[in-house]
């Protein structure tokens, strides 16, 4: 709702708890002048102020520059829960758990790519299933796929599906602990045993990009990042196993919160204490369904690198960083001056932690956590590094992406596929995709602007530019 | 009055607005919408069925219910149904037969991943020659 929000600089905005009855605490929006419009055309005021009626929330309500109105939390929503007061609301992680992007830098330039791109699309296309009813290469036996629950990345890794290397470079190692299958349903693990090593759809695609330019050299070189690197990105979920595993959560949830006496405004919000049964049983699973997720990504890992091995030859494509955009976790922040242990849930944003955080590799502790932001389909996507002040403000986040910014409905009305495949190829990117309505629901035009969205981080100080990525070829599901 | 279904827009996702002159009617309809918007209706032929039955708290949770077991039929079973028929024999309860075949990407036409069923702006309206329900979806 315009006029809902006090300014207190031109990026920060405060949602007063006087805006709606039940606020516990207050909200905080990261925008300039025309995102924070885009933010009052539609529901995600409301939402910043139902997450704030939540028991037990701390700090604030807060909402990044990318935000929209989603599901109860709106997406690019992060809000932190008293572990003994607060509640954890699996509407506050998502449907899609642990959807996330990786980053992999190869050692190679445009000029090696450029005259292949068709042959490494195609090829990318027969290798890596994608869109909606495509099954995996793998048909996982019951107890396989409790491992990949258990074990993430590194059930991967253990079955050549990548290097042990790449481990260290995912948030988490790539395994979020106390990930339990036994809390995982029956109809969770049908839905993910043939979907594993696969891409989805909808917003999902692999990129083959290049480092355009550098903001920070010595950042981007611990990264292992430099100018005219090709790189490829990846951004995709845990498939139907999260959604899944949400949508039987949530179910328990409603249910658990007449037994713990929590109303909420919005159904949608539905919460458990967090360390009540349903509470911690909701988090072994989230976090089984998060190392799904982590697999996924590392078998797409291997065949990206396979793919490449097969068109241009081997060229390395090393993991910069893996990060989750949708997950709760359980962290130390700075809360009323004191250090505590809170649930940050990040629904639509990223982790930015900054130099000298433990979580980090050895690699990267005097540097900071890698931050990939993807942009809409055909425009930038940026490398950016976290910072202390993400950890004083944000409970060590920052924004997802572009966030969209037109319905569904309206992007495939508004244009052709056949024209915003020309539009790409005029700009330079060659693109495919399963369905033509999927590719015109992703043209950019249906997105906010990354670049807006990233100058408002960087400016805020929540994350530091490191790096733009220009895209080369896209695939989408 | 017109039985059917109708696609609504929504800012990140999609929704449904279904409707038929009983709530019974109105579920099945916005079990077609759902599959609409996952496949193309026309081919999918009603060679087998599945039952369901289902209870629930209320009868939002009700809708939510039965909406995520159809998903569930295509997404983890690989059942596209393509006709639905409904019985709310109790208060928050339901017993349906649903008509379709074994999903094939040769022979049906896929559109869009459906991730879940959501309570995002859920509205169940009962009239005494309609009812009305909507419900957003998340893809």
């Amino acid at each position: 709702m315009p006029g809902a929000f006090r300014s207190v600089d031109p990026y920060r905005h405060i949602l007063p708890m006087t805006y709606k009855s039940g606020m516990r605490i207050e909200g905080m929006v990261y925008a300039d002048a025309e995102l924070l419009q885009h933010i009052e055309s539609d529901l995600t005021c409301e939402q910043i102020a139902n997450v704030a009626t939540l028991p037990g929330m701390v700090g604030r309500s807060l909402a990044m520059p990318d935000a929209h109105q989603g599901y109860g939390f709106c997406i690019g929503g992060v809000a932190a829960a008293d572990l003994q007061d607060g509640v954890v609301s699996a509407g506050g992680v998502g449907f899609d758990i642990n959807c996330g992007v990786r980053l992999l830098a190869a050692d190679a330039d445009p000029g090696d790519v450029r005259d292949r791109l068709e042959p490494l699309l195609s090829q990318l296309f027969r290798d890596i299933p994608c869109g909606t009813g495509k099954k995996g290469a793998l048909d996982l036996g019951l107890r396989e796929l409790n491992g990949v629950l258990r074990e993430g990345a590194r059930w991967a890794v253990l079955r050549a599906y990548g290097r042990e290397e790449d481990l260290s470079r995912i948030e988490e190692c790539g395994c979020l602990p106390g990930g339990d299958p036994e809390l995982v349903s029956v109809r969770a693990k049908e839905r993910g045993r043939t979907q594993l090593g696969t891409l989805g759809s909808g917003n999902h695609f692999i990129e083959i990009q290049y480092v355009s330019d550098i903001y920070d050299a010595p950042v981007a070189a611990a990264f292992g990042v430099r100018q005219d690197q090709i790189v490829v990105l990846i951004h995709s979920g845990s498939r139907g196993l999260g959604h899944q595993v949400c949508t039987d959560y949530l179910d328990l949830m409603h249910d658990g919160m007449k037994r713990y006496r929590i109303s909420v405004v919005d159904r949608q919000l539905a919460c458990v204490p967090v360390g009540s049964t349903e509470g911690r049983q909701y988090l072994a699973a989230m976090a089984a369904a998060a190392n799904f997720a982590f697999a996924n990504r590392q078998m797409m890992t291997h065949w990206i690198r396979e793919v490449f091995r097969r068109v241009i030859g081997d060229a390395g494509l090393h993991v910069v960083y893996d990060v989750c955009h949708n997950i709760a976790k359980r962290e130390e922040h700075l809360v009323d001056m004191s250090r505590k242990t809170v649930l940050v849930h990040r629904k639509g944003a990223t982790r930015a932690f900054p130099k000298g955080h433990p979580a980090l590799p050895s690699d990267l502790r005097d540097v900071g956590q890698p931050v990939l932001i993807p942009g809409s389909m055909g425009t930038a996507s940026y490398i950016l590094v976290g910072t202390e002040r993400a950890m004083k403000e944000t409970f060590g986040s920052t924004c997802h992406g572009a966030g969209r910014a037109k319905s569904r409905t309206r992007a495939r009305a508004g244009i052709s596929a056949d024209t915003l495949l020309q539009d790409m190829a005029r700009r330079g990117v060659l693109v495919r995709g399963q369905s033509k309505a999927g590719l015109t629901e992703e043209q950019p035009d249906a997105y906010k602007d990354v670049h807006r969205v990233v100058e408002v981080v960087h400016a805020t100080g929540i994350a530091r530019k490191v790096a733009k990525l220009i895209p080369l070829a896209v695939m989408k599901g | 009055m017109n039985p059917g279904y109708e696609i609504l827009e929504h800012p990140a996702d999609v929704g449904i607005e279904a409707r038929g002159p009983s709530l019974a009617d109105a579920f099945a309809q916005a079990a077609e919408g759902l599959m609409s918007l996952i496949l193309d209706p026309a081919h999918v032929a009603q060679r087998e069925s599945r039952r369901i039955d289902l209870a629930a708290s209320d009868t939002e949770q009700l809708l939510v219910r039965w909406l995520s077991e159809v998903l569930y039929l295509f997404d983890g079973c690989g059942f596209a149904a393509s006709r639905f028929e409904v019985r709310l024999p109790a208060p928050a309860s339901l017993a349906a037969t649903v008509y379709g075949e074994i999903f094939s990407l040769s022979r049906h036409t896929v559109r869009t991943d459906v991730k879940a069923v959501t309570y995002h702006l859920l509205n169940i309206e009962q009239g005494p020659d309609e009812c009305v329900v909507r419900v957003y979806l998340d893809i």
